[in-house]
């Protein structure tokens, strides 16, 4: 094993990158292979693959990965601007602390992009009350780097009826189907649609010296303890690692980029492990923090010469956040599913994909089969209950007792639109631990989101009553409170009035500075975005490479 | 405060620990502190294991907080909330990651037996028969208070052992729940059927309790 360099705080390191999850994971193999120094500054702990538990109470209630207001980590949500925020509970904005961020503790779904999603401002115009624009590029573009994704983490799938093009086949058979599968299956089709394959990034074989897939069914928010969820923490940073350029400071919480006189970055400042301060100075800096804590970070930058946040001339940074929209319907069969086992997901229907005008409304989205919440005996017990059983008494114990292995959910995810209103922006009272103002979000779901998810609901309770459901009912429809899909706050455009990188994603009014993650996203896709945040990576890798060499960084 | 809480004895040792949490549960810094606190948690568990003494909470607390959870999830022919020790899941959370909530909950207590001390044949609500026990519960029923209970019961049913609940697993038997770290296919029923083969045997009430915790789920703690 490669023993980490330690890399001098007072020289130039080639890159900081901030964070190291699902996008900063790739830029520091990226950059550290292709022969630069890299210093990786990540807020979280550096957790083992051996770490990880099955402990429902400690991950999914007392947030050990995700932080809160008791770990001195607090959030303030509000819907609308004009009501004041309030410090909330779990995380609105619920992303992973540790190495390898996110890409730890998400399920693992893995979609493409489509091309549609790249230029649907192009296609269908305007929409009152959003913001939607076109990426600088389409699919095509793209579509090299998802495959590179797909060969280089590891991705299990098969091909569907909608599919956009690809290069290459997926480089492992799709996880075997699980009687929720089946289910959707036979639902999907009796009303004509086309179900398929749900590509995981969860190893059905063993690939690249790591094992497969056990099917514990621990993948919704906990870290895989057999390293068969391909993260970065088990793909990409061993092998950043392994150059021995590159150094990984876990528990180094960043609060400011400082700027010189010349108006690029000249140090980044941070917090160690102990609370203490201090600066790592860098060529360039790549911040990959993700969607909410990137323009958290700009937003905390700000100085004389950038008074309204680094970078943020445009007035973009933080600005038109995505969630994704969500509904859950929820089916009660007569025989044991037992789908608490195995991966989250194992088909899904993809027939609504596109927008589709007859509908009234813009959206598109899918539909799949899986436990969501219940797969664990505490998220039943709490939120998988119908609303006709009683919530506690001998009627729910007989409930929680029958229904447990004969539960499936019919999750719906969907666009959403990009709403200027609805942002990343500093909580004017609330503080976090080391004094860094607190992260607000402001959130609402434009109406066609909501419109959207609606009308896959209704699909959802007709694929499950076709399947022979016992009981079915709805979630109802709410605005969103939580994302954890962090999306779009950091614009990639070609127009610096109106976005916040370029193509390649370098800051507009920054020259040493690079934002990749969620927040370069134009669009949210239908769901499912860490596949395309990774290709990103590796695109945005590639164009900064080619920079450095040329010593334009 | 319940008279009999000034009058039980804390020998030393459960005064440090009492101590220590509370000046823990008092920092911001609280979450890097979970790992050591668990610890200590862990070690009250083995201790407390089939009907010991209390940390935290009084008898009389426990007597009425344990009559509470055995009303959210009873005993009938399956083991309920009392059989898995969920008092003891309790007793120990309040001393951990629920210690703000300690307060909350003795008055919640207070109150109910305040009714209880109201109704026809007073005394406490742990005294009450369960009939007239889940009459008093239905007029709390949208107090925060219920809302803390359920969440506690749940937890001391569901959550791993280590937290003192969830005695002999009996929690996760209830549901059918089994603490295998692999599963293969099939998985159910329906995925069995397509294959055409035998669906694995159904575990529910049975099966998962007396389970070896294996490679994944013992482990609870101690992460860092």
């Amino acid at each position: 094993m490669t023993e980490q360099p330690r890399f001098p705080h007072r020289e130039a390191v080639d890159f900081v990158i901030i964070g190291s999850g699902s996008a900063g994971g790739i830029l520091a193999r990226e950059l550290s292979v292709a022969g630069f120094d890299v210093v990786v500054l990540e807020q979280g702990k550096y957790r083992r693959t051996h770490e990880f538990t099955h402990d429902e109470l400690a991950i999914a209630f007392n947030h050990e990965y995700v932080g809160g207001p008791q770990g001195g980590d607090p959030q303030t949500f509000r819907h609308d601007a004009s009501d004041s925020a309030k410090v909330a509970d779990f995380p609105p904005a619920y992303y992973a602390r540790m190495v390898g961020g996110s890409s730890v503790h998400f399920s693992a779904n893995f979609w493409r992009l489509r091309p549609v999603d790249f230029h649907e401002r192009s296609l269908l115009g305007a929409i009152e009350g959003a913001d939607l624009a076109d990426w600088p590029f389409g699919y095509e573009e793209l579509e090299p780097y998802y495959t590179r994704v797909d060969w280089e983490i590891g991705v299990s799938g098969a091909p569907g009826p909608f599919d956009a093009p690809r290069s290459r086949p997926y480089p492992l058979p799709p996880m075997p189907v699980k009687s929720s599968g089946v289910l959707l299956e036979k639902g999907a089709r009796k009303l004509g649609l086309h179900p398929q394959v749900a590509p995981v990034a969860i190893l059905s074989q063993p690939f690249n010296n790591r094992a497969a897939c056990v099917h514990c069914g621990f993948c919704m928010g906990f870290g895989c303890e057999m390293g068969a969820k391909s993260s970065t923490l088990v793909t990409m940073i061993p092998q950043a690692e392994a150059t021995g350029r590159c150094e990984i400071r876990p528990q180094s919480t960043v609060h400011r980029l400082e700027t010189g006189a010349d108006g690029r970055i000249s140090e980044v400042l941070y917090y160690d492990a102990a609370g203490g301060e201090q600066a790592q100075r860098a060529k360039a800096v790549i911040v990959a923090a993700n969607g909410a804590e990137t323009p958290r970070l700009l937003l905390m930058s700000a100085s004389a010469r950038f008074p309204d946040g680094l970078a943020n001339g445009s007035g973009y940074v933080g600005r038109n956040l995505m969630f994704n929209a969500h509904s859950v319907t929820h089916a009660w069969f007569d025989e044991p599913l037992h789908d608490y086992k195995s991966v989250q997901c194992s088909r899904m229907v993809h027939d609504f994909y596109e927008s589709d005008p007859k509908r009234g409304f813009y959206g598109g989205g899918a539909i799949d089969a899986r436990p969501f919440l219940s797969a664990s005996p505490m998220l039943f017990a709490l939120t998988a209950m119908p609303p006709d059983v009683p919530r506690w008494g001998a009627a729910y114990k007989r409930a929680l007792a029958h229904n447990f292995t004969r539960n499936m959910v019919l999750a719906a995810s969907a666009t959403s639109l990009a709403v200027p209103s609805n942002n990343i922006t500093l909580d004017p009272a609330v503080k976090d631990r080391f004094g860094r103002p607190a992260l607000r979000v402001t959130y609402r779901d434009h109406a066609d989101d909501l419109a959207m998810v609606g009308f896959l609901q209704d699909w959802a309770v007709g694929i499950a009553e076709a399947a022979g459901a016992n009981k079915v009912w709805r979630n109802p429809i709410q605005p969103e409170t939580i994302g954890a899909h962090l999306l779009g706050t950091c614009r990639m455009g070609d127009d610096a009035d109106h976005s916040v990188v370029d193509r390649f994603h370098r800051s507009h009014e920054v020259p040493n500075l690079f934002i990749c993650d969620g927040s370069s996203m134009v669009t949210s896709g239908r769901g499912q975005p860490t596949m395309t945040i990774m290709a990103l990576a590796f695109r945005a890798s590639q164009h900064i490479a080619e920079a450095a060499r040329k010593g334009d960084i | 405060m319940p008279a009999d809480r000034d009058q039980r004895s804390i020998d030393p040792l459960r005064r440090d620990f009492l101590r220590a949490s509370r000046q823990v549960a008092g920092l911001s810094l609280l979450a890097t502190q979970f790992p050591g606190l668990l610890a200590i948690a862990e070690a009250a568990a083995a201790a407390h294991a089939g009907g010991a003494p209390f940390l935290h909470l009084s008898p009389a607390e426990a007597a009425g907080l344990e009559a509470i959870a055995a009303r959210i999830i009873p005993s009938d022919d399956t083991p309920g909330a009392r059989e898995a020790g969920v008092i003891h899941f309790i007793d120990q959370a309040l001393g951990d990651f629920m210690a703000e909530s300690a307060g909350d909950l003795r008055a919640g207590l207070a109150s109910l037996d305040a009714l209880a001390a109201g109704a026809a044949d007073g005394g406490s609500f742990a005294a009450l028969p369960p009939a007239a026990q889940d009459e008093l519960l239905r007029q709390v029923e949208a107090t925060p208070f219920f809302e803390l209970m359920i969440y506690l019961t749940v937890a001391g049913m569901f959550a791993l052992p280590s937290y003192g609940g969830n005695r002999d697993y009996l929690g996760w038997a209830l549901l059918g729940f089994s603490s295998s770290h692999a599963w293969t296919p099939p998985f159910g029923h329906y995925d069995a059927l397509l294959a055409g083969v035998s669906p694995p045997a159904a575990a529910d009430g049975s099966g998962a309790a007396g389970h070896a915790p294996a490679l994944g789920h013992g482990k609870a703690h101690g992460h860092d």
